[in-house]
């Protein structure tokens, strides 16, 4: 067995400065297209997981996305309201595990204010709070796992979504909410935000509770959520509905796409968002190939005119009895070792990119990103190396069809 | 020291030319007949252009001859496939240039061990302490260096060392002191000839050198790709 290792390593140690260049050519180039692949998956999982609590989403007629961006992203945007009575009919429709309103407007420090029930909250009771309870008069709310409010804290929201530490020229005056409970971690924009009862929203907004009044006039406080009174209940922007079957689903979705109101489930949506995504990671995949490819054609040249330089020393081999696939193994070992540890590097650095990335669209969107390496990523690298392997062959056979006595003899 | 046995040297009818850039050919040797016996150090000597290159190059296989045949003992090197020839090549022959040609990075030892890898993977312990025997042998330093910073006279003792590890019975050397200064060359002289003796392999060295040339046993001389005839032969 030959034993190219030895000329391969004192090569590789005379150009060092070069050997470290190509693999760190090739290791960018890799981690460009690791980490728009792992990238666009975590973004795909990310998005998917924080729309998993809202199975099936009514609202007023108009636009498809903008309800799902508001609902489920939170994405401040004035949509239409959806009339009351939908929501008052929904709690009573066989079929349905519980409807519950979705009602926004205002805020706290940045922190959006939602209102709701607490069947949603908690999910039908498959959630709990970490710490505390959940709400259970009107102005009471649980935080978001990433809210900077402790329980017992009490604050005055302001009108639509004012931002930290501003001034509170539209707070609603006289209103205090107090928080009793914190979520734990959906990986959602629902992490840095105070949700409520529905009730309280509207009475915020001047509307009825939906329910019956206290013999004062005012709203009883201690009457939460449905079932609610007809001809009482307010509209709301957005109805998330659980179903109790997949069947009930399809059924309610047809059912509520009509004239005035839409149902949707996420996913129709999310999956033209994924297309877009798609077409951006196709884009960046043709990119970061090319990338890759202009990356091994310039080893190859580079390693093309090292080989010139290194005629004489495989010519002294071949005089001192090395076979011709000895210096074929030393030139291709040379260049198939670099892109090995260049492709690996890359696949660490695309990954660690990738995590970045994240961290930094976390920071933003508080939709948590998964970072994954799959062999999807590994798969990636590993081509170029079996290109790279390929490839390297060639400056390789070239070697074959040098003259010995002419190399030696220059 | 164990030596391989390679037999007495039997050329017939060489011819070797090369082509030139107009597509005629110039002949670059011509050699109807030469012996040598194994153990005989031989000098080679001739003007610039003469072939005498060549012929080294003829003799070990490192080019295929145009026509007429190489002997040495029983194989007759010429009819051998390139990669028999390497084989041969490798265990036959130790070649020493004028400007050394060692692998720059790697230590003295590791250059000597070069050999060894073109078949193993590693070298045995034996191979090993032989390495450190003819780099002592030699008088070169067994530094942990690389040999880039080797003088040029320790170089060339590295070289030498290199040429015996795999114990040939031919020794080819190109010039090995020209490019040495006198106290360096004469130390060479003295291994090539010290060690050839020793082992009883066959030297056959190009050189101009008088000294080297006076402690050979024949000298051919070598003019157009021909060799005079006869050899000028030492009375031993």
């Amino acid at each position: 067995m030959i034993n190219p290792f030895p000329i391969v390593l004192a090569d590789m140690r005379r150009s060092l400065v070069g050997v470290i260049a190509v693999i760190c050519l090739i290791a960018v180039a890799v981690a460009l297209g690791v980490a728009v692949s792992a990238q666009e998956r975590a973004l795909r999982q990310g998005s998917t997981r924080a729309a998993a609590p809202f199975d099936l989403l009514i609202g007023a007629a108009g636009s498809p996305t903008q309800l799902v961006l508001s609902t489920i992203y939170l994405q401040p945007a004035s949509i239409n309201l959806i009339n009351g009575q939908i929501l008052r009919k929904l709690t009573e429709t066989e079929g349905v595990k519980y409807a519950a309103p979705i009602g926004f407007g205002d805020s706290y420090r940045g922190y959006p204010l939602v209102g709701t029930t607490a069947e949603f909250v908690t999910q039908g009771g498959t959630v709990q709070p970490v710490e505390g309870h959940v709400f259970k008069s009107m102005w009471e709310v649980v935080a978001g796992a990433n809210v900077k409010l402790k329980i017992d804290d009490k604050f005055s929201p302001s009108h639509g979504m004012i931002l930290a530490e501003e001034e509170h020229d539209a707070d609603h005056k006289g209103i205090e909410y107090t928080v009793v409970g914190r979520m734990p971690r959906l990986g959602s924009p629902w992490d840095r935000a105070l949700i409520g009862t529905v009730e309280a929203v509207w009475v915020t907004h001047s509307l009825p509770t939906g329910h019956q009044l206290l013999p004062d006039g005012s709203p009883d406080p201690d009457r939460i959520g449905p079932p609610w009174l007809a001809g009482e209940t307010p509209g709301v922007p957005a109805i998330v509905v659980k179903p109790a079957s997949v069947r009930d689903a399809y059924v309610l979705r047809s059912a509520y796409r009509a004239k005035e109101t839409m149902a949707l489930f996420p996913a129709e949506v999310l999956i033209k968002m994924y297309n877009l995504l798609g077409d951006a990671r196709d884009l960046l995949a043709v990119i970061s190939v090319a990338t890759q490819a202009l990356v091994i054609g310039a080893i190859l040249l580079a390693v093309f005119a090292s080989l010139a330089l290194r005629r004489r020393q495989f010519a002294v081999l071949r005089a001192l009895g090395a076979s011709r696939t000895y210096v074929f193994a030393t030139i291709w070992l040379h260049v198939s070792i670099m892109i090995t540890i260049g492709a690996a590097i890359g696949l660490g650095l695309g990954w660690f990119s990738a995590l970045v990335l994240s961290r930094v669209f976390e920071s933003e969107t508080e939709i948590a990103l998964p970072v994954t390496i799959t062999l999807q990523e590994i798969g990636l690298a590993g081509a170029l190396i079996v290109i790279g392997f390929v490839l390297a062959a060639i400056p390789g056979l070239m070697s074959y069809r040098q003259s010995v006595s002419a190399a030696l003899q220059r | 020291m164990a030596r391989t046995d390679s037999g007495r040297l039997e050329v017939r009818d060489l011819q070797l030319s090369f082509r030139l850039p107009g597509g005629d050919r110039l002949t670059a040797l011509e050699i109807e007949t030469l012996t040598i016996d194994p153990g005989t150090t031989v000098a080679i000597m001739g003007p610039s252009g003469a072939g005498k290159t060549s012929l080294l190059y003829a003799l070990t296989g490192i080019v295929r001859p145009d026509g007429g045949t190489v002997c040495w003992g029983e194989v007759e090197i010429t009819s051998l496939k390139e990669s028999e020839r390497d084989r041969w090549r490798r265990r036959n022959v130790g070649f020493i240039f004028q400007d050394f040609n060692l692998i720059a990075g790697l230590s003295a030892l590791q250059n000597v061990l070069v050999p060894i890898r073109f078949e193993k993977t590693r070298p045995s312990i034996a191979q090993q302490e032989r390495a450190g025997e003819l780099l002592t042998r030699v008088g070169a330093p067994q530094k942990r260096d690389t040999v880039d910073l080797m003088s040029r006279g320790e170089m060339q003792r590295v070289a030498v060392a290199r040429a015996l590890i795999m114990s040939p019975g031919i020794i080819i050397a190109d010039e090995p002191i020209a490019s040495l200064d006198a106290e360096n060359a004469s130390a060479v002289i003295d291994l090539l000839i010290g060690i050839s003796r020793e082992n009883g392999s066959t030297l056959i060295s190009v050189t101009h050198d008088p000294v080297f040339i006076g402690r050979m046993d024949v000298t051919y001389n070598l003019l157009g790709g021909r060799l005079s005839e006869p050899p000028n032969k030492k009375v031993s």
